[in-house]
């Protein structure tokens, strides 16, 4: 490159070049530490993404006010589907689930955890869902209507769920699925959802 | 010099004689991206339509997969337009360059015959590697995968060769700097774990890192061409400016992340983190329009093809407002809170994929047909000039009305079903049901039916531009005189 | 931390949110104008438009709920600075960029440029004069 007497240091080819090295490597590390941090807090079996045995207990969804937000409160033993699982099995259910949710690419009309496609219900929360009626009825509910959702009442509208195919064992596995899904910490999102009444 | 100015590829260098096929692939993917779409926004309006045959979830899946294939087509063909030109040395490795193109196209239409045909699996690990992976914008299933690493790591070491034989350039520098990263981050989402919070890390750092900063980049470089090749503007100013444009996206862009990272089950100083860089990603964009009216008021270089030149200057305001202020409008987590997941993502997504990069390939076709068809005349009084006009003025204003349909839409939804429903399922619904939804999707269908005549029109004009010209391509200096 | 946005101030969120960047744009256009055309009777046009977007901040920022801690706050002060003094620093570096490149010997350029970006007609006299005004 030609020395150029006039060129201003702050103005050259050179000192940008090296900014934006520098600035993209500095900022790159940051971000590389963070998800080192962000890692070995999401670990499951944290605080953040509980144990997937989970699934053996009640989950609600409360206000912390030292937080500001709505929270997944792990309760009493309630074990889904009146079996209670060691955290082997409740791993090899939950995981057969979400395979069950990625093969059926739920994703392209629900949100999970508010992403994927807006032609369906969020389902973050979706074990906590008030459409359920009550704690009594919710699982074999759940597990009916992913089976054969498309003849079942939906809306005003008339958008359905199509018939996916789903196995009864593969539904059992997305409910449990879903309830693991439903102790996540979110750090309030959804907000101001109101759960399903668990107490009766 | 022949009376008609016919499509003849003796016009185009090597990589250019690549760079056509790439493009003429994007501009079919483009169709199939847009025909979905519509099948989609009818769905939205009647429900059964092609309900059990091909389900929402199929039709929105080909219309977000078209769409990333057709741009990263789009932005290879960019490349190996500009590459020789660049390197200032012949294309290395050409011809392994064409086999990966047919075996990259074929494996494109494998993947989409699957997602028609076969379209769901069986909840196992396979159905993930032969038919679809379910997730968001990476469906594709791991097989495929694995194809678009090695596809990119061959186009890499097309471009790598080129320029180590001739001479790396800025832009080249900076190119290949970024395909590096792009190949790279790709294979960070090509895992499977049951930890939903992992799997959602991890494939926002493939989404967010190629959308919002190596494709960006990528797009930072082909404008600098472009200005180059459209405005006659000096190669060491626009690299200087790449450079800074650089250092501003990812000073702000890496850490910008942060903004996926919210609601996801991953720590609350993200919160913080996210709000705040992402508060800050405009601001490169406000400061460029100064660069702009500078670069306007002091050069008065006049560009000799309008019609990209058009499409280059769609881009910087598509860019500015999808990007930059539908972006900003609910970025910080006070506010994404009741939007994230709603139609105002939707809206924002549009807009910004739209403005940043669709119109900025489009413009790339035009200056590729310029030279295709030897250097012909585009600049005032084309012949059969209104097409390009027309096809431009149908697919903005057809997309700015979906835009508003949907952002009418979000606003709805974001109040009726976050805010006061809290999304439940009755709440979704109440939203959904609600008059200015309803009818904010109607607009989005009639809005990208225009769109869709747009497109048309589009491909018509690309088929015909300056066929029947017998003008040459006018120079800068005789555009800036012109202009007196 | 953070206090999310109540129901009533949605619609003043997204306006203000939306005038921030749009007054932005318009700041940095006037000002960029009343240079590069020597009007500096805009100036004061374009510090109204940086005005609404003091105020745009500043409404944004109470809806929100950032005066709530500090770490909020200083986002705020950072976008009060930044836009305004962006487009300053962006036009110096304007200025600079483009004289350097002015005073260039067009033979040592034109090495420079290998292989030159275009290839039809002579297309090294990028820079025009700006005396196009006149007419």
């Amino acid at each position: 490159m030609a020395a150029n007497d006039n060129e201003l240091w702050w103005a050259s080819e050179t000192f940008w070049k090296k900014t934006t090295i520098w600035t993209t490597a500095v900022m790159f590390l940051v971000l590389v530490g963070l998800t080192l941090d962000t890692m070995s807090q999401i670990q499951v079996g944290g605080k953040r993404v509980p144990a997937y045995s989970a699934i053996n207990h009640r989950i609600d969804y409360k206000m912390d006010e030292s937080r500001h937000a709505q929270v997944p409160v792990i309760g009493i033993e309630e074990p889904l589907f009146g079996k209670k699982l060691t955290e082997q099995e409740a791993e090899a259910l939950v995981d057969h689930g979400k395979l069950t949710m990625h093969a059926k690419n739920c994703m392209d009309c629900h949100t999970i955890l508010g992403n994927g496609a807006y032609y369906a219900p969020d389902l973050t929360k979706a074990w906590l869902d008030p459409y359920w009626g009550s704690r009594g009825v919710r699982e074999e509910l759940m597990v009916a209507f992913i089976k054969d959702p498309t003849d079942k009442i939906h809306n005003s509208l008339g958008r359905r769920m199509p018939n996916l195919g789903v196995t009864d064992t593969e539904a059992h596995a997305v409910v449990a699925y879903l309830k693991w899904m439903s102790t996540i910490d979110t750090n309030g999102f959804p907000n101001n959802f109101k759960p399903i009444d668990q107490e009766n | 010099m022949t009376a008609l100015r016919a499509l003849d590829s003796a016009n185009l260098n090597g990589g250019q004689k690549l760079a056509v096929k790439y493009f003429t692939v994007a501009l079919a993917l483009l169709g199939v991206q847009i025909t979905f779409g519509l099948l989609a926004a009818v769905q939205f309006v009647m429900p059964d339509f092609l309900f059990g045959v091909v389900d929402f979830s199929i039709k929105r899946m080909v219309h977000i997969n078209a769409m990333i294939v057709w741009m990263v087509f789009g932005f290879i063909g960019s490349v190996y337009w500009m590459l020789e030109e660049e390197a200032g040395a012949p294309t290395v490795g050409l011809k392994l360059g064409n086999i990966i193109f047919y075996v990259f196209t074929a494996a494109v239409l494998v993947v989409v015959a699957v997602y028609l045909l076969v379209q769901t699996g069986p909840g196992e690990i396979e159905t993930q590697w032969f038919i679809t992976e379910g997730r968001e914008y990476t469906e594709a299933p791991r097989w495929a995968d694995i194809g678009i690493v090695v596809c990119l790591l061959t186009f890499f070491y097309n471009v790598a060769a080129t320029f180590s034989k001739g001479k790396v350039t800025g832009i080249g520098g900076v190119l290949l700097l970024d395909l590096v990263a792009l190949a790279g981050i790709y294979t960070l989402g090509m895992f499977y774990t049951t930890n939903l919070t992992m799997d959602q890390y991890w494939w926002w750092w493939v989404i967010h890192m190629w959308v919002e900063a190596t494709w960006e980049v990528m797009v930072g470089c082909m404008m600098a061409y472009g200005l180059m090749k459209v405005l006659g503007t000096s190669r060491k100013i626009v690299t200087t400016w790449l450079y800074l444009e650089v250092f501003m996206m990812f000073g702000s862009g890496i850490l910008g992340i942060g903004h996926h990272y919210f609601w996801i089950g991953t720590p609350q100083y993200w919160l913080s983190i996210g709000g705040f860089f992402s508060a800050l990603e405009p601001l490169p964009l406000v400061a460029m329009v100064v660069h702009a009216v500078y670069d306007a008021g002091v050069h008065k270089s006049r560009n000799n093809n309008h019609p990209a030149m058009g499409w280059l200057i769609a881009h910087a305001f598509g860019n500015f407002f999808g990007a930059g202020v539908f972006g900003f409008i609910h970025t910080l987590p006070q506010i994404n809170l009741y939007t994230h997941g709603t139609q105002w993502s939707a809206s924002h997504g549009h807009f910004a994929f739209y403005g940043a990069y669709a119109t900025i390939i489009i413009a790339f076709f035009y200056i590729a047909l310029q030279k295709w068809r030897g250097d012909v005349w585009m600049s005032g009084n084309l012949f059969g000039g209104w097409k390009w006009k027309w096809s431009m003025v149908l697919l903005n204003v057809g997309m700015l009305g979906m835009i508003m349909g949907m952002l009418v839409a979000g606003f709805a939804q974001s109040q009726i079903e976050r805010a006061i429903g809290g999304a439940t399922w009755t709440a979704f619904f109440a939203a959904q049901e609600h008059p200015w939804f309803v009818q904010g999707m109607h607009w989005r269908l009639a809005f990208g039916t225009m769109f869709a005549a747009g497109y048309a029109l589009l491909v018509w004009d690309l088929l015909t531009i300056g066929k029947r010209e017998t003008r040459p391509v006018q120079s800068h200096d005789d555009a800036a005189l012109e202009a007196k | 931390m953070i206090e999310p946005v109540k129901l009533a101030d949605f619609f003043l969120t997204f306006l203000s949110a939306a005038s921030v960047i749009l007054f932005g744009a318009v700041y940095a256009l006037l000002f960029a104008y009343a240079k590069v055309s020597k009007m500096p009777r805009l100036m004061p046009l374009a510090y109204s438009a940086y005005a609404v977007l003091f105020a745009s901040v500043i409404t944004l920022a109470k809806v929100t709920n950032l005066f709530g801690s500090a770490f909020w706050i200083s986002l705020v002060v950072v976008m009060l600075v930044g836009y305004l003094l962006a487009p300053h620093a962006i036009w110096h570096l304007c200025v600079g960029t483009h004289a350097a490149s002015h005073h260039d010997d067009p033979v040592a350029d034109k090495s420079d440029q290998t292989p030159a970006p275009l290839n039809f007609g002579s297309v090294n006299t990028f820079h025009q004069p700006c005396k196009e005004e006149a007419t």
